[in-house]
């Protein structure tokens, strides 16, 4: 990861615009505010689903339905539920592991095998090392192995909680429970909230 | 609920089937606490996004923007009724007044002088009045110095309220750290700020747990807490 030149990385990672704002100026159907949306948040969307999906012509294309459909669906965003980049977010991840999910469906066990097949430490290691700089490495690190490697499996393997129990060889309650436990945990570590 | 509740971190993960989906879903519809917690850990979630975060090709700017030339769906004409603050504030009230029947002084004036300040979250306010207002809310509290904690535990909400109040100065350089401990295994479920002497804290986490606790730790806590502790209440 390191081999990204930090000028990209900055790029990428501050978003001074408020994208909150441009989303309810894309709501009155504003096209401008929409390309200045698209700015703001397409590495992010685009880099998350490739994450998921882990083919780049793939991403590509999962991407643009995204963000076509935050466009025609905009005025379903309610402010009132969270915050736009939270709801933008959400639908990427939603449709590339409805992809993902898909393509497993289609070639059954064998694809299966393959994607529970990659080393997941690479994700780990991956994801942590870019957040160097970021107190969410620090909170990650503060989560327990099982709440981290679960948290991780799901977001960016695209694993059902069934799956990931399977994966970590723990029961499906203490899955789901540290699957909860470890984002609140991550909740409060970032001292996030939405209003 | 509690176990559709526990769904909550799949659900916000997608790491569930459709089926799990629709059943919580429903069950958010009928929870102002899940709602608040579902778009809580949704944000979470999303300060993962700058981690991963990549330049995308040009031509999907060139292409989404073409998109976008097409029409938007209409607004919805219809929405559910919101709740408001006052709503929720009103509610603080209630359930803050049932502690103070119940013998908590504390409690009510602490968390009501909160509400007023507009110290907490709008959401964190919801979730603290929500355990005070639980069915199964227990209360105990122990002196400390001229000061004194309270915890009110729900423990079919998985989660807690600790009132420290006129607590003695830490000293120069301390802080008050709040331990859950389970097992004999504390585990940090808050640092005040240094010196800070009074706080309202909501924490998870409380459910088999056997005790809470209280410690004076250098600034910014510590990882494991010092002994003997400043406060200890039971929770189991």
């Amino acid at each position: 990861m390191t081999t990204e030149p930090e000028q990209t990385r900055q790029q990428v990672t501050t978003t001074p615009v408020d994208v909150d704002e441009l989303m309810s100026q894309v709501a009155d159907g504003d096209q401008d505010a929409f390309a200045a949306l698209y700015d703001a948040v397409a590495p992010r969307v685009y880099g998350l689903i490739r994450r998921v999906v882990r083919d780049a012509a793939l991403a590509e294309e999962v991407a643009q339905e995204v963000l076509v459909e935050v466009w025609r669906n905009a005025s379903r965003f309610d402010r009132a539920r969270g915050s736009a980049a939270g709801w933008i977010f959400t639908i990427a991840h939603r449709r590339a592991v409805d992809r993902v999910r898909a393509e497993q469906a289609a070639t059954e066990r064998e694809r299966r095998t393959a994607r529970a097949s990659v080393p997941f430490d690479d994700v780990v290691e991956e994801v942590t090392a870019r957040l160097e700089q970021h107190a969410v490495r620090r909170c990650l690190d503060a989560l327990t192995r099982v709440q981290r490697e679960a948290i991780l499996l799901a977001y960016y393997r695209g694993l059902t909680y069934p799956e990931v129990a399977d994966r970590l060889g723990a029961p499906l309650p203490t899955i789901k429970t540290r699957m909860r436990d470890g984002l609140i945990r991550l909740r409060d570590c970032l001292g996030v909230s939405w209003r | 609920m509690t176990d559709v509740h526990t769904l909550a971190g799949a659900y916000v993960l997608n790491a569930v089937d459709d089926l799990d989906r629709a059943q919580f879903s429903r069950h958010l519809a009928e929870c102002p606490a899940c709602t608040a917690e579902v778009a809580e850990l949704t944000e979470t979630i999303a300060a993962l996004t700058p981690a991963t975060a990549e330049t995308p090709p040009d031509r999907l700017r060139a292409a989404v923007l073409a998109r976008a030339a097409t029409p938007q769906l209409p607004r919805e004409t219809r929405r559910a009724p919101r709740r408001n603050a006052a709503h929720w504030q009103r509610w603080l009230a209630a359930a803050a007044a049932v502690v103070v029947l119940g013998g908590a002084g504390a409690v009510g004036y602490t968390i009501a002088d909160h509400s007023r300040s507009g110290t907490q979250s709008a959401a964190e306010t919801r979730r603290i009045a929500a355990v005070l207002a639980a069915p199964d809310a227990r209360m105990q509290s122990v002196a400390s110095g001229d000061g004194r904690v309270t915890v009110v535990t729900a423990e079919s909400q998985n989660a807690a309220v600790a009132v420290l109040a006129n607590l003695p100065s830490p000293g120069p350089g301390h802080a008050y750290q709040l331990w859950v401990i389970r097992d004999s295994n504390p585990r940090s479920v808050g640092v005040l700020a240094a010196g800070r002497t009074d706080a309202t804290e909501l924490f998870s986490g409380v459910r088999g747990a056997q005790a809470f606790g209280v410690s004076r730790e250098p600034a910014g806590g510590s990882v494991d807490p010092t002994i003997p502790l400043v406060a200890e209440l039971p929770l189991a």
